[in-house]
């Protein structure tokens, strides 16, 4: 046994204590550990470690940090080895701390949709352990049957079925974690949608600078009952992109639309065989899944786009076993282009979807100004471009022309309003070209998070941020109106604004912020459905109940302009779905009940305006029917339109509202078993009906739900089922959360958040139990130092010793 | 090839190689340690050094000899790295390979039919000893020592007829009279030379007799040449190419004329197929010839059934889908497949023999996720993956029983007729 107690003297020698500390298998310095572990999947190598260590526990991890923490190394956090930007490589010197030993995988909680994992876990293993549930894990990164679960939070990873599902983040609930010391944490609650400083948000995309993830709680979300997978060959690569804006502009939401360019499709031919066509300038796939009604419908309806668009021979993969073969080869892509050349830069940068075409097109044209050899994959439908510029690195003249070539379509993303990675993380790679897309109040933001959570600078040094004293670009203008950008599929608006009339101007393109809520706000204070301002909804992440389930806003938001506590303006994020470059201070701030900065615009992400509302009331003993109900209603996928349910105990009342498609779904037959009456009705409306659903619906509503002076958000501490609290309350699906109009009985186990008060917001509420205050203390420091901006009481004493 | 030549050979081929990871979870000593050292990218990192410097750095040689070399990388690769690279690590890294497990004078002999066959009946004593009187525990402690180890995992067929068909009868419910299967009246499906394998023969020869039989009833003419010999993949893989060439002479010679050889050892169909001096004639896998043959009827049982595939048969010859098209002949049987299907038992030949802890590791992991498939019986199709996963589940204490595949099917022809 390793005796790794406190009585023993710390030893002078840091590698003598690693090696004591985890045996012969767990600490290696070789040369061949040391050369192996330089490396990882980017091409770039920085020196080699010191030495490698792979604990097999949590508290192996620990006390590996205590030690290397003791001795003064820099650590460096290793899943697999399967990042792109070189976040995991190491320098001279420095330890490798390698989670890959991490594996255990806790139960799958069926209802409550999530399971515990360990970091080393590897990404499709959990949709694997998941399936047998009827659940997956959505994010799936290109190199899913590789990478860890660890890696994938460090990059905030993405995927092709990120379009539907959300990056990561939105899939962790919790995180437990270490820091520089050693010392074990905890983030978030485990419940998504609710207030607070969740640290989540910093660590996922952080590429271990900030903490090594131990293990992380995700949510899991239903496998389809059916899907649809489309192939178009495209004669021409600009129709290509475009087709994939007309597709998604048209109102359509597959799970996923890729494209794949003529020299890409030639390798991927070469490795696997496929039957892609080689003949063609790209082949787009897009993917449908949900209800089969629904598949077959919009499969058709992209048929038909795609073919008008210039794909004339569209084929539908004949089953799920080709579904799979296609994905599997569109996946493995990226190795194949070691078959074109012996090196390549793989890019990831991200435009605004309507800009899509035109960054196409400009590729092209720096392909032949620099007189190099480009190969594309994109995530089409995030307008995220994976161009990999081919160069034979022993050719120092081919070396230095695709490096420029590289950097030439970055700028050009970022001139077209987008940003330099997506998905593959700064890393060392593109340290040089963040400070052309971040404004320098943010870099100095970052470099403050940086230093409250490794005052050191021991975790991962060098990696994602570089100095500060760099030439960081100017932050966009703050928009002063609001703006639907259809063929990009967002909105800015002002902080100022009413989201009622945000939704507004949405709903004339047949589109809206998928949050639950519809219109301006009752005298009464928040309802069902009715939403305050842009700012507000930022500062709570929460709208309030919803009208019909959405998504939180934490889940919809992509870019911020703010003002922090001494007045310095900075600009965060991007019009774009997927940004990882540098830390997330936008996330940061949704829920951040404005204590750290006073938001003035914001960027949120549009999706296609349900068609048709739902209206099911029944009446009854519903303490005693709500367990058949909820059963029913926690089975539908947690998307936009998703049911909510208002309840009166004492009145015998129950009413059900979900949005859907033309045929709205029955209840599972509950209906017709609980003699439940429905009505529908069509949200968009008609020219005729100038009054549409949404319109009507605040009229059958009882005049509690419709609006309140208070509410509570209540959420099951475990995350799962939530119990009637109360004579009255709302139920939505999505974000899984219980309202109620008067203060719950103590005796509930629920956690309570009393959101509105007296028609205000409250103060943010106190962080949960394992959540380290000294740094969200050290991060209002940092943020507001003279208080300037709402200070809750938690947080206006001194800061707490861990 | 000059020596320039294979340098640049090998250099371009090894720039193949994008680093991508992909390989990782494919790779069976990576999945139990969790070091990248042992992951075919680390093996490749390592590689150039190895091949270059007069005196490569031990822990690389040692990388490379820890490869099992079950190819389940060379399928998973998307750049199309080929294996041979490692193997070519592995050729000069078997100088710096740990003593196996056994002593020498053992170690050669495993080759000899004689030898295992007088093996066996000890073997088989030895193994019933250690399940029933020292149990899982004591199984576990004797394991340090290396003789014990080795005779947990030497294959063990269900042995007699009669033994074959209590066992089964007991999964399926069946009982009654039967009868073993008759040749085909009229032998029309052409001649097949017998491959015998070490260890069939001398291990499991009952299971063999029971193909033969099989095949016989398939419309075959078996003919088992009396002076073919090892394959020699055992020879070839503990340094002795002298012997492993003679074998072949032997064996080109024996199977002389014989239209098409079947193999019963995934390991020894793949050893007769790669060498450009074995035998003229095709070798094929005696799972492939089944799944092409016409069969007598076969019964119906119920059983959920998990495949294990050799990696000699699934990663070098190719064989996926006849194993499952020959379970799903025999009506009522489901097929299940386990998480992992393509990484390697840890079985692994002499490999076995000379990383034991590390082997057992993997037989006990392959083991664990065969059962959690909630199968009734796992099949497999090869002696060496036979005995590992056998012991696995010896030591992990879990249920379903494993076959020869063979074994299986042939209990099904004979319960047609009952």
């Amino acid at each position: 046994m390793p005796h790794t107690g406190p009585a023993r003297s710390t030893p002078a020698d840091p590698v003598a204590r690693l090696r004591r500390l985890l045996g012969p298998s767990g600490w290696l310095d070789d040369t061949a550990a040391r050369t192996v572990y330089a490396r990882d999947a980017s091409h770039l190598r920085l020196g080699r470690p010191l030495g490698v260590a792979l604990p097999a526990t949590r508290e192996a991890a620990a006390a590996v940090l205590r030690a290397c923490a003791d001795a003064g190394l820099a650590v460096v956090a290793r899943g697999t080895g399967t990042g792109l930007s070189g976040g995991a490589l190491p320098a001279d010197g420095q330890v490798v701390l390698g989670l890959s030993r991490l594996t255990a995988c806790g139960a799958v909680d069926e209802t409550g949709r999530r399971v515990l994992v360990g970091a080393g876990v590897l990404n499709d293993q959990v949709s694997r352990h998941a399936r047998s549930s009827g659940l997956h894990f959505a994010p799936d990164p290109s190199s899913q049957a590789a990478a860890s679960i660890g890696g994938n939070v460090a990059e905030n990873a993405g995927g092709p079925h990120c379009l539907r599902h959300g990056v990561t983040l939105q899939h962790v609930r919790r995180l437990a974690w270490l820091d520089a010391e050693g010392r074990a944490w905890s983030t978030g609650c485990g419940a998504p949608g609710i207030r607070g400083l969740d640290l989540a948000t910093l660590l996922c995309g952080s590429e271990g600078t900030l903490g090594l993830v131990t293990d992380a709680e995700l949510s899991l979300v239903p496998v389809a009952e059916a899907e649809a997978t489309l192939l178009a060959p495209f004669p021409r690569l600009e129709e290509a992109a475009a087709a994939v804006v007309d597709l998604l502009a048209d109102g359509l939401l597959p799970v996923a639309v890729e494209t794949v360019d003529r020299a890409m499709l030639v390798a991927v031919e070469a490795a696997f065989g496929f039957g892609f066509p080689t003949d063609v300038d790209a082949v787009v796939i897009a993917e449908f899944a949900g209800a089969a009604a629904e598949v077959a419908a919009d499969g058709e309806r992209a048929r038909r786009l795609l073919a008008g668009a210039g794909a004339p021979d569209v084929r539908l993969a004949a089953d799920a076993a080709e579904r799979a073969r296609l994905w599997q080869c569109r996946k493995r892509a990226f190795g194949a282009v070691g078959r074109l050349a012996p090196s390549y830069v793989t890019m990831d940068v991200v435009v605004p979807l309507g800009a899509l075409p035109r960054l196409v097109t400009d590729i092209q044209g720096i392909k032949a100004e620099h007189g190099v050899e480009v190969a594309t994959t994109f995530h089409a439908g995030d307008g995220n471009l994976h161009p990999g510029v081919h160069y034979d690195d022993r050719d120092p003249e081919e070396t230095h022309r695709a490096h420029a070539a590289a950097d030439a379509i970055i700028r050009r993303a970022l001139a077209l309003g987008g940003s330099i990675t997506g998905e593959h993380g700064v890393g060392v790679e593109k340290l040089h070209a963040l400070p052309w897309q971040v404004d320098a109040e943010a870099a100095r933001l970052m470099h403050g998070v940086k230093d409250i959570f490794d005052p050191a600078g021991r975790l991962n040094p060098g990696k994602v941020l570089p100095a500060l004293a760099c030439d960081w670009t100017p932050a966009p203008p703050v928009p002063g109106e609001i703006e639907v950008r259809r063929r990009d599929l967002t909105v800015t608006a002002p902080a100022g604004a009413s989201l009622a009339a945000v939704q507004r101007a949405a709903r004339e393109h047949g589109f809206w912020v998928p949050l639950g809520g519809w219109f301006d706000r009752t005298a009464a204070g928040p309802g069902a459905g009715s939403l305050g301002t842009v700012g507000e909804a930022v500062d709570q992440n929460t709208t309030g109940p919803a009208l019909v389930g959405g998504l939180s806003v934490r889940d919809v938001l992509l870019e911020v302009w703010a003002t922090d506590g001494q007045g310095r303006d900075f600009h965060a994020g991007a019009p774009v779905f997927k940004n990882v470059a540098g830390y997330d201070l936008t996330h940061l701030l949704a829920g951040a009940g404005g204590i750290l900065a006073r938001v003035r615009a914001a960027t949120f992400k549009l999706r296609p305006l349900p068609p048709v509302l739902a209206w099911w009331t029944w009446r009854g003993d519903v303490a005693a029917a709500w367990p058949r109900f909820e059963a029913v209603l926690a089975k539908r996928p947690a998307e936009p339109g998703a049911p909510v349910v208002v309840a009166d105990l004492a009145a015998g009342f129950l009413g059900v509202l979900a949005a859907g498609r033309e045929a709205p779904w029955d209840l599972d037959g509950l209906g017709e078993e609980l003699a439940v009456a429905a009505v529908s009705l069509e949200i968009t409306g008609s020219e005729q009906t100038p009054s549409t659903a949404v319109d009507i619906i605040p009229a059958v509503l009882p005049d509690w739900a419709r609006g309140a002076s208070d509410w509570f958000a209540l959420h099951a501490a475990d995350g799962g089922p939530s119990a009637p609290a109360g004579d009255r309350f709302l139920w939505q699906a999505a974000p899984r959360t219980l309202w109620t109009p008067v203060a719950p009985p103590a005796s509930t186990d629920l956690v309570c958040d009393p959101v509105w008060q007296g028609g205000v917001p409250t103060p943010l509420p106190a962080p949960p139990d394992g959540v380290p205050r000294h740094l969200l203390q050290g991060l209002k420091d940092f943020f507001d130092p003279d208080r300037s901006l709402p200070t809750p009481v938690w947080l206006q004493t001194g800061q707490e010793t861990p | 090839m000059s020596e320039t030549g294979l340098r640049n050979e090998l250099e371009d081929l090894l720039r193949r190689c994008v680093e991508c990871g992909l390989c990782l979870p494919h790779c069976a000593t990576w999945l139990a340690t969790g070091n990248e050292v042992q992951s075919p990218r680390g093996r490749l990192l390592l590689l150039g050094d190895v091949l270059d410097q007069a005196s490569p750095d031990p822990a690389a040689l040692s990388a490379l000899d820890q490869c099992i070399g079950c190819r389940a990388c060379e399928e998973a690769c998307p750049s199309g790295v080929p294996f041979s690279l490692l193997e070519r690590g592995q050729q000069r890294a078997a100088a710096a390979a740990p003593e196996p497990a056994l002593p020498g004078p053992v170690l050669r002999r495993l080759d000899r039919p004689g030898f295992l066959a007088a093996l066996r009946p000890l073997a088989n004593t030895g193994q019933d000893m250690l399940a029933h009187l020292a149990g899982r525990t004591w199984r576990d402690r004797l394991a340090r020592i290396a003789a014990v180890q080795v005779l947990g995992t030497v294959p063990r067929g269900p042995g007699s007829d009669q033994s074959l068909v209590a066992l089964l009868d007991r999964l399926t419910g069946n009982s009654g009279p039967w009868q073993a299967p008759r040749p085909a009246p009229e032998p029309d499906a052409g001649p097949l030379g017998f491959f015998a394998g070490c260890a069939n023969r001398g291990l499991l020869p009952d299971t063999s007799r029971r193909l033969r039989g099989l095949l016989e009833a398939a419309g075959f003419q078996i003919t088992v040449p009396g002076n073919q010999d090892c394959c020699g993949a055992l020879a070839a893989h503990t340094g002795r190419p002298g012997r492993a060439a003679r074998l072949r002479r032997r064996n080109r010679r024996a199977f002389a004329g014989a239209g098409r050889i079947v193999v019963e050892a995934a390991g020894c169909g793949l050893e007769l197929q790669s060498r450009a001096d074995g035998p003229e004639a095709e070798a094929v896998d005696a799972v492939v010839v089944l799944a092409g043959a016409d069969l007598p009827p076969l019964a119906t049982l119920g059983l959920a059934v998990a495949v294990h595939d050799p990696c000699h048969a699934r990663h070098g010859q190719g064989i996926v889908d006849e194993p499952r098209d020959l379970l799903r002949s025999i009506p009522g049987v489901r097929v299940l497949e386990p998480d992992e299907a393509e990484v390697c038992c840890g079985a692994g030949g002499a490999w076995g023999l000379r990383y034991p802890h590390l082997s057992e590791e993997l037989g006990r992991r392959k083991a664990r996720l065969l059962a959690a498939t909630g199968a009734d019986l796992i099949v497999t199709s090869n002696p060496g993956c036979l005995g590992r996963i056998a012991d696995g589940l010896a030591r992990e204490s879990v249920e379903p029983p494993i076959l020869p595949l063979t074994d299986l099917l042939w209990y099904a022809a004979i319960r047609a007729k009952g």
